[in-house]
């Protein structure tokens, strides 16, 4: 609803009527640059420390599946949530985290972001050393 | 080549002599695993080879190699290798098989915890 401002129309001062802003097809975007959780529900900032293209929550890690091959296309019309899969690193050293689209099993890879709950991140990245066969196996080997 | 199986199964309908020459080591791998299933990557190094198109199906044109790049632990606690293509950047996740190279897994297991982005030693205090 438009605000009528008495005292400043009789100045003559005019408000600039605020444009109203399309959110990207297929996305649950809100007003104020946050985006709801497929997982969790948490209402996340859309800007992140460390990172421009922020597709995770930082709390549960999970995403939706909206973008092609390029981050932030949204060439997707899956839309299903996508799970954290596991945890690779690069050569240099930075951790990325690959999601796996419960609704059509297609995989992808992001940078984790500034903010990411680092206890999550910890879970995933010692889950394959639960399993003590693979370790035994692995000094059999040697 | 002639088959002489005559059972259904495709994955019994190929000759047990069959082999592949591994893109990054160069051993010759026989293209059956230890159980029956077709190879998807060389026991030795865990690289593989983009030969089958996962978002259309069918044989893919890339033919590039495919390099590991992380484990993946399912719920029933089996382990995947996801590998990413080197050419066009694919991802796949694939079985690891029976004799697989235990100590190339465990390396790219424990890879990301060698290079941590936080301390880890705040954990102990948890």
């Amino acid at each position: 609803m438009p605000r009528h401002n008495s005292r400043h129309t009789d100045r003559g001062v005019q408000r600039r009527v605020q444009r109203r802003k399309e959110a990207p097809p297929g996305t649950d975007r809100r007003p104020g640059g946050t985006f709801r959780c497929a997982g969790c529900r948490l209402d996340v900032p859309l800007a992140a420390p460390g990172t421009a293209h922020r597709n995770h929550c930082p709390q549960c890690l999970s995403s939706r599946h909206v973008d092609g091959r390029v981050p932030g296309d949204r060439a997707a019309d899956c839309g299903g949530r996508m799970e954290a899969l596991s945890l690779s690193s690069r050569p240099d050293g930075e951790w990325l985290l690959v999601h796996h689209c419960l609704l059509c099993g297609e995989l992808s890879t992001n940078r984790i972001a500034g903010d990411d709950n680092p206890l999550a991140l910890l879970k995933l990245a010692v889950r394959p050393l639960s399993d003590r066969r693979v370790p035994a196996r692995a000094l059999l080997a040697l | 080549m002639s088959n002489t199986d005559k059972t259904t199964d495709p994955n019994r309908s190929r000759t047990s002599t069959e082999t592949f020459v591994c893109v990054w080591c160069g051993l010759t791998v026989a293209a059956s695993g230890p159980d029956g299933k077709r190879r998807n990557h060389c026991p030795s190094c865990v690289h593989s080879r983009h030969v089958h198109d996962h978002v259309e199906g069918g044989p893919s044109e890339c033919r590039a190699r495919m390099s590991p790049i992380s484990i993946a632990v399912l719920r029933n606690g089996d382990w995947k290798v996801i590998h990413r293509c080197t050419r066009c950047d694919e991802l796949t996740a694939n079985r690891v098989q029976g004799d697989d190279n235990q100590l190339i897994l465990m390396r790219l297991a424990v890879r990301p915890l060698a290079q941590p982005p936080f301390p880890l030693e705040l954990f102990g205090d948890l």
